[in-house]
């Protein structure tokens, strides 16, 4: 990856080919830590994942029985699940729409700190930076009371102040209002990180070509969309990319959720999938199988991830 | 996610590695150096006396050695069990539920205790536990206790609406409709969708069935025509007499009996203890109700006690325990006439058939023996932990309580059931 940086221009190049290997060690030894590293915790699992999506691999399996290979029988097993369609088209569903709302959430945040006076920027750090910090199943659980059945504050506001009947009503019981809910727990999760990255961006914006932009005539939204927008654009583009990857791969908020109420087979997204299947049905096998069919799926977005990141860099 | 997968998945390639030296067979070596035994008890059912009796006797027998009470939550047993029963820092002892048990036994997870099954109590042990903690001939996990399901009931509440005590399971359905229509806005019987345990009944007394075993195949019955007459009541009482959330879950019973919005529920026996707690405990109760609270077992068809779940624990020694001499020692305290004692007169059966006496006479005890002795299992399939941890049965009762078709539904859960428990 890091290999176009340090590339030797072509001028240097005649000069240092003498001494070429004892240059080019250096670099390659300081990538054999981070290398081994990430063989170990990524690599090796990966390759046991892979191998295991090949064989019936049950709890007996798990308590040393040996596994004996079954070729494509998991994969075509999956393949042909129409649950396992429902519970993709659920997750990239999900997913789109957490990372827009996350977005324009976290990007709106960013622009209103750029606005606020000292006292109130800082509250409002702090607020996000508690919001960043708690941990997704705490969250979660506290997120699940708000929303409780018989004793939640959210029924009895609705119940009480406003009028309406939400005595008893259960938010998690729809797949829809499931997902209203999960949607607000990643969001309101994952806005602070947004909101942070932009606004560190936002100031690096010179003042003088928004105040000239100003002078020009250009209302708030031309300059937010012919200036800020083309300047933070790696900005997005990383944040976005990360966005997707978090929210497709979303575990904690959804299986916390499903704890609290809600039907499972209606509401599992790939990450608690995997789980049910690998795990709880101890299915391990098939569990690998619907794992890698995920890491090449999101490979393919990382991939688009790193070849723009790389671009970045070449400018 | 890809995270968690790649730690499970880790935790799966040691397991295979390290797994093929150790095998489920190997005896306990005779002399053992002091350690810590670690025990992993489930839930709140075991009360505090019996914990500190088992620490306290373990370490003044075995000097140099500690004991340590772990205590797991019930939700995700079976997916927690698999990856630590089979890692490198197993707990040496394990509760684990008895219709769980069959998974863990058949995998050879557990240490196999065959030859040790008369110093552990030997006939004297609960036979239908025996047999769930038995595979192949051979026995792996003892009995720990056996707990019955009753039906706790505010007296006044009965008596207000002029009802009495019910004899028959059609007359404790229409009890509870009549106590939810008396009492708009609270549930004559407070029964969370989530809660498959206190469904089985209804099917077993309308003469249906889980699943049955034929030419070699599990047949799954929630769809059999007498299995439907039971989801019928199931989904009436469900819906007409309680206002539980739909998909809620069966924890803390406690908190709307004790609030007054729930007047009748249907729980394990030592919910009592839960109702009763002192206002100022962590999960307070309203010991102000004592005399208020009535509890009987629920009743058959016909009269007499229901065939209800025979819910309890079984108790083994992990397979890699790294002191399975000592932690036989510490399965022998749990199994022996003190420790069960506590679990008797804390409203669970013992272990030991011999301690039945120590229930008591009183009410709740009269109701967990009549109870106890019409008691039912699960399918005995060593597949079965896993159609519990799949939420198949949650789901549809979920589904049932919202007023789902039962015979579609019903036919679906059959289908899933079976392709688990023959997959």
């Amino acid at each position: 990856m890091s290999a176009p940086t340090i590339a030797p221009s072509p001028a240097l190049d005649g000069k240092v080919r003498g001494k070429k290997p004892r240059f080019q060690l250096t670099p390659y030894s300081l990538l054999v830590p981070a290398t081994v590293v990430l063989l170990i915790i990524v690599g090796w699992p990966l390759i046991q994942l892979f191998v295991i999506s090949f064989q019936e691999f049950g709890r007996p399996q798990v308590f040393g029985a040996p596994a004996p290979f079954v070729g494509f029988k998991n994969y075509l097993k999956v393949l042909t699940d129409p649950s396992f369609w429902n519970v993709m088209v659920r997750s990239i569903l999900f997913c789109l729409v957490n990372v827009a709302v996350t977005m324009v959430g976290g990007t709106l945040v960013a622009i209103l700190m750029t606005k606020l006076n000292k006292f109130f920027r800082v509250l409002m750090s702090t607020g996000l930076l508690l919001a960043w910090a708690m941990p997704a199943l705490t969250a979660t659980i506290v997120w699940g009371w708000i929303f409780d059945t018989s004793y939640g504050v959210v029924n009895y506001i609705f119940t009480h102040v406003f009028g309406l009947d939400y005595q008893g009503h259960s938010w998690l019981i729809n797949p829809l209002s499931f997902f209203l809910v999960a949607t607000i727990i990643v969001v309101w999760g994952a806005i602070p990180f947004v909101a942070f990255t932009v606004y560190a961006g936002l100031t690096q914006i010179p003042d003088e070509i928004l105040e000239a932009a100003q002078l020009d005539g250009a209302r708030g939204t031309q300059r937010f969309r012919l200036i800020t927008l083309p300047y933070l654009r790696s900005i997005f583009l990383v944040v976005t990319i990360l966005q997707v990857i978090w929210d497709l791969r979303v575990f904690t908020q959804i299986y916390a959720l499903q704890g609290i109420g809600g039907i499972r087979d209606q509401t599992s997204t790939l990450g608690v999938y995997i789980y049910q299947t690998a795990l709880s049905s101890g299915n391990f096998g098939m569990g690998g199988a619907i794992a890698v069919i995920t890491v090449f799926f999101m490979m393919a977005i990382s991939l688009y991830y790193v070849r723009q990141s790389l671009k970045e860099e070449q400018l | 996610m890809r995270k968690l997968s790649f730690a499970a998945i880790a935790a799966v390639a040691a397991i295979t590695l390290a797994g093929c030296a150790g095998g489920g067979s190997n005896d306990a070596p005779e002399a053992e150096k002091p350690g810590n035994i670690r025990v992993w008890l489930v839930g709140t059912d075991t009360p505090q006396a019996a914990r500190d009796l088992l620490k306290t006797q373990f370490e003044e027998q075995n000097p140099g050695s500690t004991l340590t009470i772990e205590e797991q939550s019930w939700t995700g047993l079976v997916d927690k069990l698999t990856t630590s029963l089979s890692g490198s820092d197993s707990p040496d002892i394990v509760e684990v539920g008895n219709t769980q048990a069959a998974a863990f036994t058949s995998a050879g997870a557990f240490l196999d205790l065959t030859k040790y099954y008369k110093e552990l109590g030997g006939d004297d042990l609960l036979p239908g536990f025996v047999e769930a903690g038995s595979y192949d001939g051979k026995f792996y996990a003892a009995p720990l206790y056996s707990g019955s399901r009753l039906v706790f009931y505010k007296k006044d509440a009965l008596a207000a609406a002029g009802l009495s005590v019910p004899t028959t399971l059609s007359e404790y359905i229409s009890n509870a409709e009549t106590l939810a229509a008396d009492n708009p806005g609270k549930s004559g019987l407070w029964w969370p969708g989530q809660d498959w345990y206190n469904a089985l009944p209804f099917i077993w007394e309308n003469g249906g069935q889980v699943a049955v075993f034929k030419d070699g195949k599990w047949d799954a019955q929630f769809n059999s025509a007498a299995s439907q007459k039971g989801l019928a009541q199931i989904q009436e009482l469900m819906t007409k007499a309680s206002n539980a959330p739909k998909d809620g879950n069966e924890t803390n019973p406690q908190v709307g009996f004790c609030d007054g919005t729930t007047l009748q529920l249907s729980a394990p026996s030592w919910v009592k203890w839960s109702i009763l707690a002192p206002t100022d405990a962590d999960t307070p109760g309203c010991p102000d109700q004592e005399s208020n609270l009535g509890v009987y077992a629920l009743p058959g068809v016909n009269g007499g006690a229901a065939q209800v779940f025979a819910g309890g624990s079984n108790i083994g020694i992990s397979a890699k325990s790294a002191h399975p001499q000592l932690a036989l020692k510490a399965l022998k305290i749990i199994l022996g006439k003190e420790f069960q004692t506590i679990y008797g007169t804390n409203g669970l059966v013992p272990a030991l058939k011999s301690l039945a006496s120590t229930l008591g006479t009183d009410e709740v005890a009269k109701a967990i023996s009549s109870a106890a002795g019409n008691a039912r299992l699960t399918p005995a399939s060593p597949k079965w932990a896993e159609v519990e941890a799949s939420g198949a049965l949650t789901d549809f009762f979920v589904q049932i309580a919202q007023g789902g078709d039962i015979d579609s539904l019903s036919k679906a859960l059959d289908e899933k059931i079976e392709s688990i428990l023959n997959g």
